[in-house]
């Protein structure tokens, strides 16, 4: 993905309402009618929305229907999503060595003490 | 997800928290030695040569990391706030040999640096350890992305950002 690309991506994301636009569409497509109710929004502001969520690539509009239903485009978010993965598995795994090296430490201690007749 | 995990963003941060069974005063001493830093920490699989490690607010702690039939790769903390067996904030980055910043060398778009917290907190012998991070001096843009990865959400809809994330990974 293209520097400049990612930035058009992120301006898209950086709204709560596109974010929820997103997170319904995650759960499949509707057409504007269909977003602009539970937002309480027109529909001209609703498409101003849509217009650039489309333009970054975040979704697609139908192109036979009258209605033009919205989809969501799933790369680009992914791989927002797979970095999170990332940073959390660093932290599992870590916290897991972390686990296993202090009843180490502790095992090795007690083990001295005894041997130090304590 | 080892049981005493929590992932959890009460305010839109990442958070993890694990209770480790050991005193407060063991589970200090392994986040603030070298010798016992590259034991633990890093990446699954990798093994951390530290280079340097300056445990004091301003000093750099920084590593390198080998991947078996990897390339090395380098990274850094910055330490900006210690409080003995309490508290550790530090920034997180890649960097080049010479402990300067760099972007991420696999991936441009990873932010550039993440800000962490960790806090220790002992109770009857055990202590629990509280991690939490977000993008720092990124643009606002990358942070509220972040954010919305984590966070329990916008208000609208039921669906969360999670939700989506985890649809996003079975599309």
């Amino acid at each position: 993905m293209r520097r400049d690309q990612l930035d058009v991506t992120f301006a898209a994301l950086a709204d709560p309402t596109r974010r929820a636009i997103l997170s319904r569409l995650a759960k499949g497509e509707a057409t504007v009618n269909q977003l602009a109710a539970p937002f309480n929004m027109t529909q001209p502001s609703i498409s101003k929305h849509l217009k650039v969520l489309e333009r970054a690539g975040l979704i697609s509009r139908g192109r036979t229907a009258q209605t033009r239903p919205c989809r969501l485009e799933a790369v680009p978010l992914k791989k927002a999503a797979q970095w999170v993965d990332t940073y959390r598995h660093l932290w599992e795994d870590s916290f897991d060595r972390l686990d296993a090296h202090l009843k180490a430490a502790q095992s090795a201690k007690a083990k001295g003490k005894i041997n130090a007749g304590q | 997800m080892p049981a005493s995990d929590h992932s959890t963003a009460p305010d839109g941060a990442f958070t993890i928290t694990r209770i480790f069974s050991a005193p407060r005063h063991l589970v200090w001493k392994v986040w603030s030695e070298a010798k016992q830093m590259q034991t633990w920490w890093g990446p699954k699989g990798c093994s951390i040569k530290v280079a340097n490690f300056e445990f004091w607010p301003g000093g750099f702690f920084h590593y390198a990391m080998q991947f078996p039939n990897g390339p090395q790769m380098w990274g850094r903390f910055l330490y900006r706030e210690i409080v003995a067996r309490e508290r550790i904030v530090w920034l997180n980055s890649f960097s080049n040999e010479g402990c300067g910043i760099t972007r991420a060398p696999f991936d441009q778009s990873i932010p550039l640096e993440i800000l962490n917290e960790v806090t220790l907190v002992e109770t009857t012998g055990k202590t629990t350890v509280t991690l939490r991070a977000r993008p720092h001096g990124a643009a606002e843009n990358e942070v509220k992305v972040f954010e919305g990865m984590f966070a329990s959400l916008d208000q609208g809809y039921s669906g969360t950002f999670d939700r989506l994330a985890s649809s996003l990974s079975k599309a």
